[in-house]
């Protein structure tokens, strides 16, 4: 069974790529001098998978990367070890040994953070609020497999919950949407939002992770 | 982070590079250093980062009490487009700073064409270019690398150049500016100063005097600023005991060259004569090889890297390579650690060393022969005979190779016809070396030859040479590729020769074509090494705006006695020992490597005792 690390990506580490994410975990490993267990094949590294690939330029507080623990560390001091050894604005919380498999995690909290520059319109709450009640929100979708390019998606079904709380300049969402198969990014609801109402269109929108949960809405680890 | 720049980071590519907050950069704190340096590298921040001059300097700078070194890369022109829309200066990646406010702003320049960017940095930093527009102390604008051998056509924007390695001379112009900031001096004073130190260059000190065919006359040293006759490079005598960056930046994301570098020696003992770093940079100078191994197994345990790289000039050359080869493998091999060693000549020494480091992966081998006969290999002086290439690539199909790349250059002084037909014999020379040796009849062979446009270049033999024109380049790659038409196995790539005609002009260029540079930036020339940015036509523009004729600086033969724009700085060959090789160039002689036997080219100079050690 897999070990796993429950970390968080903030500040100016959020511009990291998820690719480039797993190649500076597998680098902080080797700098805190971990053992952790390498991929056979011609081109040995170190195996190291992030669940939930997250978009350049959004924060977590949840992510969950799972690998192969061998020695040069107990898993309870590999949280401040590893910490030490990463760029600025990653910190390693918890090292565990995996349980429910990663196919378990249904949802993922998000908190959306919609600024106005120069003033919130004050109509700006109720034309989010309305857009999502509705039955069905279907929006376009960049597709690397239809031939056009594009596919239809419905983000209705694929919210399970959400609330909204406005203060000041801004608008924050809190959304619990689906996480696989299909997941849902809460970027399309930006879009169909500025779509459906180009005039109070946020000039700046934040997008933070908050929780994975299971398909009951427990928290998953 | 500034919020205006978190709201511009997600509409760019790549925003990584322009965030800073990698693992091992160094944050101080603004109320405890004096000295405030942006260390620019003028093109993207992949191929500024790795770059091994400027982690030396970060690294050395940082270790200094109250200096701050920072880095600053060019952005990309989508990043420009919103850092101009939105008003943000270019800054340095620790704070976030804008340079402007730095004291002193030092670019790395090592090619041509990036001499745009460093306006167009400038520029986005908010600071004047010219460096008469800059009245105060700050920001002081400095430049080293190998293009400072030739300072000129910058001259107008930088307060001055540092010449050579910049290990020592960083620090003491450091300390100089320290002690101006302290007591007030003015720009004037701190720059009379400055040009007491040896090494450094103040190009307002010089004026240079023009006949009316456009040559130099002279270039006068300017009354009464006290400034050197010549200036002389400087190095650092003792390699072994110089300072090494074992606690290196960690990139967050992926760089061009992402691997721990481990600089093996310093000049190199070959001489060719087309090769300006195997003039410039002599003395040759080693580390010794317990060092290295010790260094490069700090340097893998403190970034983490999977990845090792030897370098130098010529690798092969490095007298303990097998020793060093052997301790590090112990290391690497247990724990993943890739060891690649570039820079290797085609020998067969060298192919047992890399048979033995590349278990593993067989990808492409690169052989860099230069020139296809022996006669115009000899006439430049790159040792290299067939024999010895065809031994190698024999040893390489044998063991299991598939691919073989080969560099020439067109247009090398004394080159025929002959000589450019004779690469398309070469290259199948090693294609029938593989259908004798390969193992694997089936699984095919690529080898691809690749031609450049010769470049003449300051402080070589070759810097009194004319460079081909672009069609004469063109009609002998012609030549070539209807040479190679029927060989199947045999992929044929030439550059373009507009890039080369420029990097032409500009290595040998003069003050005056600073204006140039600077009215291309005017049309918007940056990033020109970049296809996606780079066009002819706006150089061209740009030069007939200017009334100068490129064709003046890259295909006029200099004379013995041409007085050369970077006449101030001291040549690190001795001008006479250039001319005896150009000499012996056009005798097709060779000169035997510095190992071997001392042709006197006067760069002992540079150690006590006067005595190379190879």
């Amino acid at each position: 069974m897999a070990d796993r690390l429950l970390f968080s990506k903030t500040g100016r580490a959020r511009y990291i790529s998820h690719l480039d994410l797993m190649r500076t975990f597998q680098r902080a490993f080797f700098r805190a001098g971990i053992q952790i267990k390498h991929t056979g094949g011609f081109n040995p590294h170190p195996f190291v998978s992030i669940a939930l690939p997250l978009s350049v330029g959004y924060s977590s507080q949840c992510e969950i990367l799972e690998f192969g623990l061998i020695g040069g560390a107990a898993a309870e001091e590999v949280p401040e070890r590893l910490t030490a050894a990463m760029p600025e604005g990653i910190t390693v919380h918890r090292c565990y040994a995996g349980g429910r498999p990663l196919k378990e995690l249904a949802f993922v909290d998000y908190i959306v953070t919609m600024e106005y520059g120069e003033g919130r319109p004050p109509e700006a709450e109720a034309a989010l609020r309305q857009l999502l009640s509705r039955d069905s929100l279907v929006v376009r979708k960049k597709s690397k497999k239809a031939k056009s390019g594009y596919t239809e998606v419905d983000l209705i079904p694929r919210i399970r919950s959400w609330s909204l709380e406005c203060a000041g300049d801004a608008m924050t969402l809190d959304a619990v949407l689906s996480a696989q198969n299909p997941g849902l990014n809460p970027e399309l609801i930006r879009a169909a939002f500025c779509e459906a109402f180009p005039q109070y269109a946020p000039d700046y929108v934040w997008f933070h992770r908050r929780g994975v949960l299971d398909g009951d809405g427990n928290p998953f680890e | 982070m500034n919020r205006t720049l978190e709201r511009i980071l997600p509409k760019v590519q790549k925003p990584a590079r322009y965030t800073g907050g990698e693992y091992n950069a160094v944050v101080k704190d603004r109320d405890t250093v004096d000295l405030r340096y942006a260390l620019c590298f003028p093109d993207t921040y992949e191929i500024g980062m790795s770059n091994l001059g400027c982690r030396i300097l970060y690294g050395l700078m940082n270790e200094q009490d109250g200096v701050w070194c920072e880095r600053c890369y060019a952005p990309w022109g989508d990043m420009e487009e919103e850092m101009r829309r939105e008003g943000i200066p270019l800054y340095g990646l620790e704070s976030g700073d804008p340079i402007a406010g730095f004291d002193i702003i030092g670019f790395s320049l090592g090619y041509e064409m990036a001499y745009t960017n460093v306006l167009n940095m400038l520029d986005l930093a908010g600071v004047p270019l010219r460096s008469e527009q800059r009245r105060g102390l700050a920001p002081l604008v400095v430049a080293g690398g190998t293009c400072a051998f030739n300072p000129e056509p910058l001259a107008p924007f930088v307060d001055f150049f540092v010449l050579g390695e910049g290990e020592d001379v960083t620090l003491e112009y450091i300390q100089l500016f320290r002690r101006a900031k302290k007591e007030n001096w003015s720009k004037e004073e701190l720059l009379r100063a400055a040009a007491q130190i040896p090494g450094i260059y103040v190009p307002s000190f010089y004026e240079p005097v023009y006949r009316p065919d456009g040559t130099l006359e002279a270039v006068e040293i300017k009354e009464g600023s006290g400034a050197p006759e010549g200036v002389e490079k400087r190095i650092v005598e003792d390699f072994d005991s110089s300072y090494f960056p074992v606690k290196t930046i960690v990139p967050s994301t992926e760089i061009v060259h992402d691997r721990v570098m481990l600089e093996l020696f310093r000049g190199c003992i070959r001489g060719c004569r087309f090769c300006q770093a195997g003039y410039i940079y002599r003395p040759v100078r080693c580390r010794g090889a317990e060092k290295l191994a010790e260094y490069g197994k700090a340097a893998c345990a403190g970034s983490g890297y999977q990845e090792m790289t030897l370098s130098s000039l010529s690798s092969t050359d490095y007298p303990q390579l097998v020793e060093l080869c052997d301790e590090l493998m112990d290391y690497c091999q247990p724990r993943d650690i890739g060891l690649s060693l570039p820079s290797l000549r085609a020998d067969s020494f060298s192919m047992e060393l890399v048979q033995r480091l590349q278990k593993l992966r067989k990808g492409g081998l690169t052989f860099a022969p230069e020139a296809g006969t022996q006669r115009l290999r000899d006439a430049i002086n790159k040792n290299l005979r067939e024999e010895d290439l065809m031994q190698s690539v024999r040893t390489a199909f044998t063991a299991g190779w598939s691919g073989v790349k080969l560099y020439f250059m067109l247009g090398l002084p004394t080159e025929t016809d002959e000589d450019v037909l004779a690469i398309a014999d070469l290259a199948r020379k090693v294609y029938f070396a593989w259908r004798e040796c390969t193992p694997n009849m089936a699984r095919g062979v690529r080898i691809t030859v690749s031609t450049s446009c010769f470049v003449p270049k300051p402080h070589t033999p070759f810097q009194w040479e004319a460079q081909v024109t672009m069609e004469e380049y063109q009609r002998r790659v012609g030549l070539l590729r209807d040479a190679l038409k029927w060989d199947r196995s045999i992929t044929y790539n030439w550059h373009d020769p507009q890039a080369s005609y420029l990097e032409a002009v500009f290595s040998r260029g003069d003050r005056r074509l600073a204006d140039v540079i600077e009215e291309a930036w005017r049309r918007g020339a940056k990033f020109d090494s970049w296809s996606e940015y780079f066009s002819f036509q706006r150089w061209m523009d740009a030069f007939a705006a200017c009334g100068l004729d490129p064709a003046f600086y890259a295909h006029r033969e200099r004379g013995r006695d041409e007085v050369f724009p970077w006449c101030r700085i001291d040549p690190p060959a001795h001008t006479g020992f250039l001319w005896r090789e150009r000499e012996k160039c056009y005798r097709a002689e060779t000169t035997p490597d510095c190992r071997t036997h001392c042709s006197g080219c006067g760069a002992n100079r540079y150690l006590t005792g006067g005595v190379c050690n190879g």
